[in-house]
């Protein structure tokens, strides 16, 4: 290794540099240097003044988007509230308590149907109810209608 | 022209309307020897051209807010390697190529460069130098070529003097494997 950095430094002595650049190069840079800067200077120049000249119509915008999503927003959280009441939190209990993993919508419509069903039952019993009160106390109809 | 020492520029920058005529002898100061230095890294002229304009509109960009934490000559010398460093990261990503063949790319270029004078020796040693990983590449070149001191070296690479030293051993070692082989 001792003898290999001698030929280095043998190699070095002949010409440092074997490598070179085209005539006039190091004299132009300087210039083109500061041309770039120029140039650079413009375009940064040209984006500011862009950027004040669109500011303005940019707020205008982004006003107008931040109206419409709180709008959406509102509209969207009063609507789906009102859904939510016109369903009754037992049936919901009902459909998760069965298997909500085989719930279908066939499972859906029996079970709303049974509950209307359940409503007519009602119904009938309290009107067999008014029925047999009336027969028991032997009261008109005709009269009854007549009294109200 | 005498020549105006780095504290001297650095003063001449901060005075708003000298800033221009300051930068200007800063760029001639340093410009061949960040060019020989990027050019030894990116081997074709072209590219090396480009590295060193960029380097420069960094050093513009940022020479405001230099706080002279390191010596002006360093800060030049880190802004010019990183720059180039980061050319051949790119060059590799955009060509899709492993890094084996970029350094043969590399090597080519070395061939049909018209702006190469040296002989067939220093052809060779610049193909073995090519043969070396980045790093321990840019350190065989400060050392070597710069002849630069390992603790300046080791402000613009920020890594150890031992670290430095081993890398320069194992680089000089490899380009004696290379000379032998071929």
């Amino acid at each position: 290794m001792e003898n290999f950095n001698k030929k280095l430094e043998e190699l070095k002595g002949n010409n440092n540099n074997p490598f070179s650049v085209p005539k006039g190069y190091f004299e132009d840079f300087p210039t083109k240097i500061q041309e770039r800067i120029i140039s650079d200077n413009k375009e940064y120049a040209w984006a500011i003044k862009l950027f004040r000249f669109i500011k303005p119509q940019f707020a205008l915008g982004f006003i107008i988007i931040g109206f419409a999503v709180i709008a959406i927003t509102t509209i969207n959280f009063i609507l789906s509230n009102r859904t939510n009441a016109g369903i009754d939190s037992d049936l919901y209990t009902r459909i998760i308590e069965v298997d909500a993993s085989e719930f279908s919508e066939q499972h859906f419509i029996d079970v709303l149907l049974e509950d209307e069903k359940k409503i007519d039952d009602h119904k009938k019993e309290e009107s067999d109810f008014y029925i047999h009160y009336l027969v028991d106390e032997n009261i008109d109809y005709g009269t009854l209608i007549d009294e109200l | 022209m005498s020549e105006y020492s780095d504290k001297e520029l650095l003063l001449l920058f901060k005075d708003i309307e000298r800033r221009n005529y300051a930068f200007n002898l800063i760029v001639r100061k340093y410009q061949q020897k960040l060019y020989w230095h990027i050019r030894k890294i990116v081997i074709k002229h072209e590219d090396a051209d480009d590295i060193l304009q960029n380097t420069f509109i960094k050093v513009w960009k940022g020479l405001e807010g230099f706080r002279e934490d390191s010596k002006l000559y360093t800060w030049l010398y880190r802004i010019a390697t990183n720059e180039s460093l980061t050319f051949l990261k790119q060059q590799k990503t955009k060509y899709l190529l492993p890094i084996i063949d970029y350094e043969n790319h590399l090597k080519e270029t070395l061939e049909s460069d018209e702006y190469f004078n040296g002989d067939e020796i220093q052809r060779k040693l610049q193909k073995a130098i090519l043969d070396l990983p980045e790093k321990q590449r840019i350190v065989f070149n400060l050392k070597y070529f710069d002849e630069m001191k390992y603790d300046e070296m080791s402000k613009i690479l920020k890594t150890s003097v031992g670290a430095l030293k081993a890398s320069y051993h194992h680089a000089v070692k490899k380009i004696e494997n290379y000379f032998k082989e071929d």
